[in-house]
């Protein structure tokens, strides 16, 4: 148990740092040329037809509105329904839906989890070991809700997984494009749910044993960790350890996307911010103009020298026909 | 080759994929007789000799094959170099964010397939497939660009073998995409493949200076250099302007006068000067309805201040950044208040939105759907909408509707002038392109055109027929597309000429302005003249 929880902090370290580097350097990235791409829903008015501030004559004149609620309208279903697999691939959607949402529910519950140990370590009322109190109640509900959550998220998800993975074995579009990652991956977190399903029905008490496995963590105590009354099958060990190598890898592959998707849709999609005099966009743009260029064609006439202000003020210089 | 697949890009064959006009999508009647249908022409033997045709047949580029072994290795050496320069700050900031995003970021599930116009015309090719040539930047992204361990990298991303024959088949195949973005709506993580071919197209431009000739020596260079991509200058596009006026005049019955170079203006105006030769009654309509608005407007006669045109935003963003800046220029030093760009919508995006950053805020721009609707409904014009008597359809130029979100303005004028406007579908932001989009209206040599009108415009075809169901589907009923755009009038124009649809189904197109002009009560009745068109 306690190397389990070395493993478990190891995992969670792993998977920050990388993450978080990945997401910087994205944050960081220069400021590119527009490039939206309508609809853009933050146009207060105009988002349900795909119009934009563009359409105003002496646009730059009027006050610029924009609706956050109607990017939330967009992004909520997107993430938890993923609407627009739904609406141009509903082959793919019949898996990938409950293979996604499922994950969804199995973060909700580790949420939940989290909040409900918090409690306990906080002395506001006791989760973990179940005292009575006038919170009794309560906590067995939502003990009930934690362990509902288990079976309709492994079964979801394996039923997803099997799909997914049939879709990409059997559809040739998929499998043209389908590296030996993306089977892998789908077996992996295939796997996941297959383990967290196995592991309910061999242990009644698997919820109490995540309650204890979180409570040691979140503690950090050493005491507890040794003390704990846990008993987790072989099966839940596998569970765990099969999750914390997900979580380490997972940065490291395309998967990524659910934090890339901020920026291909914030950064780019609906980027529209107008260049102003003065602006933060100006300043940093003008530093990119002072860069200078290396590309060799002969029409570009850089010569490792000329920075881009340079070059698109000049001619294209006279070029050897190829 | 049959079942082609990503790694066949590399393949020796003389040809990898073949175009069949029995397996494109289907066309309606009358159009849906293969055997009336012109087909592809096929390329001598000399030229395929000279240049490389192994793609699918089809030349847009002319690419000419390596002399020698040392040629084809410094190619390929060249073509690694640009790899690398694509990704760095240095010589892409502009693009470099979207486009990482969209190369690290793929989930390769296809969702986006379907909503490509050339993939679906030409019956689900695969080398049409918006992924299909992103798949192979993608993993020469991982191979050349990120390295790191081979074996992991194999996994994650599978391998590809770099080779000429790669080069020269990727190079076609950027050529092989119109930029629409429709594809890019449909992808849920938010993965552009318009993006990567137009990132393609970019690096062969700015490393190794490979480029369709209508594009950059008759194109940005021509127009940098002489003033316009149709070859003016500033003389013969004046004389051109003139005789228009007079012309307009003549067939309206309101004087008609163009100011040039205006200093303090409201309005410059900058048309694509493609509509001066092609269709000159759009900048005549310009003209006639900015004076009868009461509008202090001018045009530019400045090197390059009279066409709008900017290819480079199809292929090349130093070209890009060349043209935008004399534009900004022009306009400072005349001192105008705005610049309104005339009916084209690569212009528009080029110079509103995507050169908003070279701009900025320097001089403010705005489209011709704007003004056009603004003017219309203050008043200061009197109409008979019923003079547009015909069934008017609505094209939405990809450029205007998915990359700058202008979709009313124009819809508004057309609901009040056309009494027999409808929508084609899908429309708006959903458009299909024309076909022409990303330079391709003007690139014809070889049997590209064979290719742009019966792939590229195909779907755009049935969408036109499609508007016009409820209507006597023969020539005694003229149709009318409206296209605000010169290119997709352009495409419009190859693509009703190539099918002879003037005759068979009645099919005419033009701009918006025209109908503005046809319905304007002072103007002598008969403005379009379906006979003349």
């Amino acid at each position: 148990m306690y190397l389990l929880f070395i493993f478990t902090y190891l995992s969670v370290l792993i998977f920050l740092a990388v993450v978080i580097y990945k997401f910087v350097k994205i944050a960081s990235s220069p400021v590119h040329l527009r490039w939206e791409l309508y609809p853009v829903p933050h146009e207060k008015g105009r988002a349900s037809y795909g119009g934009s501030i563009l359409e105003e004559v002496d646009w730059w004149t009027k006050k610029r509105e924009k609706d956050h609620l109607g990017e939330l309208k967009v992004m909520v279903p997107e993430i938890l329904l993923l609407k627009g697999v739904w609406e141009h691939n509903k082959e793919l959607w019949l898996g990938s839906f409950p293979f996604h949402f499922a994950l969804y529910l199995f973060i909700g519950n580790i949420a939940l989890l989290i909040v409900g140990t918090l409690f306990q370590i906080t002395g506001i009322s006791p989760f973990v070991f179940g005292a009575s109190s006038n919170w009794a109640t309560f906590w067995s509900i939502f003990r009930i809700v934690i362990d509902a959550i288990i079976w309709i998220a492994s079964i979801l998800g394996i039923l997803g997984a099997i799909r997914l993975l049939f879709t990409r074995i059997v559809n040739r579009k998929l499998v043209l494009y389908s590296t030996a990652s993306h089977y892998f991956n789908i077996i992996l977190i295939g796997t996941i749910y297959l383990t967290a399903l196995l592991w309910r029905i061999a242990d009644s008490g698997m919820v109490t044993n995540l309650m204890g496995y979180y409570l040691g963590l979140i503690t950090f105590s050493k005491e507890i960790a040794i003390n704990l009354p846990v008993q987790i099958p072989k099966i839940g060990y596998a569970h765990v350890i099969i999750s914390l190598i997900f979580i380490i890898y997972l940065p490291f592959t395309h998967m990524t996307h659910f934090f890339a998707k901020y920026f291909t849709y914030h950064s780019v999609r609906w980027e529209d911010t107008p260049n102003a005099p003065g602006s933060k966009i100006a300043e940093r743009v003008g530093e990119q103009l002072n860069q200078k260029v290396t590309w060799a064609a002969p029409h570009i006439g850089a010569d490792g020298n000329r920075n881009w202000i340079a070059i698109a003020s000049a001619a294209p210089s006279k070029e050897v026909k190829k | 080759m049959k079942n082609v697949k990503i790694k066949d890009i590399s393949s020796p064959v003389e040809q990898l994929a073949e175009i069949k006009l029995e397996e494109l999508y289907p066309l309606p009647p009358p159009y849906d007789k293969l055997e009336e249908q012109p087909g592809f022409k096929t390329l001598s033997r000399e030229i395929r000799a000279k240049f490389e045709a192994s793609l699918d047949g089809v030349m847009a580029v002319g690419l000419k094959k390596p002399e020698s072994e040392e040629e084809e290795k410094r190619l390929i050496e060249s073509f690694i170099s640009g790899l690398n320069k694509l990704f760095s700050k240095e010589n892409n900031w502009a693009f470099l964010q979207p486009l990482t995003l969209s190369m690290e970021y793929c989930a390769r599930c296809q969702t986006c397939s379907q909503d490509c116009p050339i993939f679906i015309g030409s019956g689900e090719n695969e080398i049409y497939r918006p992924t299909y040539r992103a798949e192979i930047l993608r993993k020469l992204y991982f191979k050349y660009v990120k390295k790191g361990s081979k074996l992991y990298n194999t996994f994650q991303n599978g391998g590809i073998e770099l080779n000429w024959k790669l080069i020269a088949r990727l190079f076609e195949l950027s050529y092989r995409c119109t930029l629409c973005r429709r594809c890019a709506q449909s992808c849920p993580i938010g993965v552009d493949n318009g993006l990567i071919t137009h990132e393609l197209r970019k690096m062969f431009s700015m490393e190794m200076g490979l480029s369709p000739k209508e594009l950059h020596e008759k194109g940005t260079v021509q127009q940098l250099e002489v003033g316009s991509s149709t070859g003016m200058n500033s003389l013969v596009v004046k004389d051109n302007i003139e005789f228009i006026d007079e012309d307009m005049s003549e067939r309206t019955g309101i004087k008609v006068e163009t100011k040039w170079d205006v200093e303090g203006a409201d309005v410059l105006l900058i048309h694509n000067s493609g509509e001066i030769l092609s269709w000159p009654e759009n900048p005549g309509a310009f003209a006639l309805i900015l004076d009868a608005a009461g509008i202090k407007w001018t045009m530019s006669s400045d090197l390059v201040g009279y066409d709008g045109v900017n290819y480079g935003l199809f292929y090349d963003d130093v070209q890009l950044a060349r043209i935008a800046m004399k534009h900004l220029d022009i306009a400072k030093k005349l001192k105008v208040k705005k610049i309104v760009m005339g009916e084209c919508g690569h212009e528009s995006k080029a110079m509103g939105v995507i050169a908003d950053r070279i701009f900025a805020g320097a001089v403010p721009r705005e489209t011709a759907m704007t003004i056009m609707n603004d003017i219309v409904f203050s008043g200061k014009l009197k109409f008979e909408p019923e003079r547009n008597w015909f069934p008017v359809t609505l094209h939405d130029p990809c450029n205007l509707a998915r990359s700058m979100g202008v979709i009313e303005p124009q819809r508004k004028v057309l609901r009040y002038l056309a009494p027999k406007f409808r929508e084609m579908e899908p429309h708006g932001n959903r458009n299909y392109c024309c076909g022409g989009g990303s330079g391709f209206a003007v690139m014809s040599r070889y049997n590209f055109s064979d290719w742009r009108i019966q792939v590229a415009s195909r779907m755009k075809f049935e969408q036109v027929l499609n508007a016009f169901s409820d209507e006597n589907p023969g020539p005694e009923t003229p149709k009318y597309v409206c296209a605000p755009c010169s290119n997709c009038k352009g495409a419009f124009r190859d693509l009703f000429d190539f099918y002879g649809a003037k005759a068979k189904s009645g099919l005419y197109y033009s701009g918006l302005v025209e109908l503005i002009v046809n319905a304007m009560v002072d103007v002598k009745e008969g403005f379009i003249d379906f006979e003349m068109m």
